[in-house]
């Protein structure tokens, strides 16, 4: 069924949309993580996605044979940002001068990047079930009124 | 088949999948003697339109099962919930094909019936 690949391009967009809500709560969840040293610290991460590249027939115009499309997830990778550096002489991270080492976790940003992933998780629901319509409709061809 | 999902087609008789088989038979054969009669005995022996129907009816099975499969693998974790979401969408739109299908065949059946010799 040619509906199926529809499906396909809004499940691929629904697995990296899930992934980046993981990804930000797993950073969240990082956000008071200390560590003794710069080098030892929670790197937040970030989601790499990648347009779906385009296939055979695509490439030599031919879309009416079947559009393939979405995105791939390409990488979880870590991001370099500079640690926070709190002055707690009594931690058990602090180091020689009293410093302890926090990940630079955007909170705000993590907070704005959970709800861009959860709004583009719904618009991509909505275009799946807009395929699911157009499918049922092709069903309604002949049928009683 | 032996499936029970496919066991969810309004049923005609107890095994539903043989009634809409044989009925696409008794369709075929008509169909095949109506030809016959008209233009005699040049016909090329095509894929019947039996096969083709089973091959539909088996490709919905599959899927039915495989949204099964994809209910027991997330109950056990290892799907993921818009995967089999998606899976049991997929199941329920081949499941109207099939059924609109059989409505259609159903239609040609009872229209042969009537019709007066």
């Amino acid at each position: 069924m040619d509906f199926a690949n529809s499906f396909q391009i809004s499940r691929s967009a629904m697995a990296i949309e899930k992934l980046r809500m993981d990804v930000a709560a797993a950073n969240l969840a990082n956000l008071q993580t200390s560590a003794p040293d710069v080098a030892s610290v929670y790197k937040p991460l970030a989601v790499l996605g990648r347009a779906t590249p385009a296939s055979f027939e695509q490439m030599f115009g031919t879309f009416n044979v079947r559009f393939k499309g979405g995105v791939d997830i390409e990488a979880v990778a870590a991001t370099e940002v500079t640690p926070r550096r709190v002055q707690q002489p009594g931690h058990p991270h602090a180091d020689a001068t009293g410093f302890v080492t926090y990940p630079g976790i955007d909170h705000a940003g993590e907070m704005l990047g959970m709800m861009r992933a959860l709004r583009s998780y719904e618009a991509n629901v909505a275009a799946l079930n807009m395929a699911r319509t157009m499918a049922q409709r092709a069903l309604d061809i002949g049928g009683q009124q | 088949m032996s499936e029970p999902v496919i066991g969810a087609i309004s049923a005609v008789g107890t095994d539903p999948a043989a009634n809409l088989m044989r009925m696409a038979q008794a369709l075929e054969a008509s169909m095949a003697g109506a030809a016959g009669g008209a233009q005699g005995t040049g016909m090329v022996a095509a894929p019947g339109f039996e096969a083709l129907f089973k091959a539909g009816l088996d490709a919905t099975n599959q899927r039915l099962v495989a949204a099964d499969t994809g209910v027991q693998a997330l109950a056990t974790g290892e799907a993921s919930l818009h995967d089999v979401m998606i899976q049991l969408e997929e199941s329920r739109l081949s499941m109207q094909l099939v059924v609109q299908v059989r409505n259609r065949l159903l239609e040609a059946y009872q229209d042969l019936m009537r019709m007066q010799v």
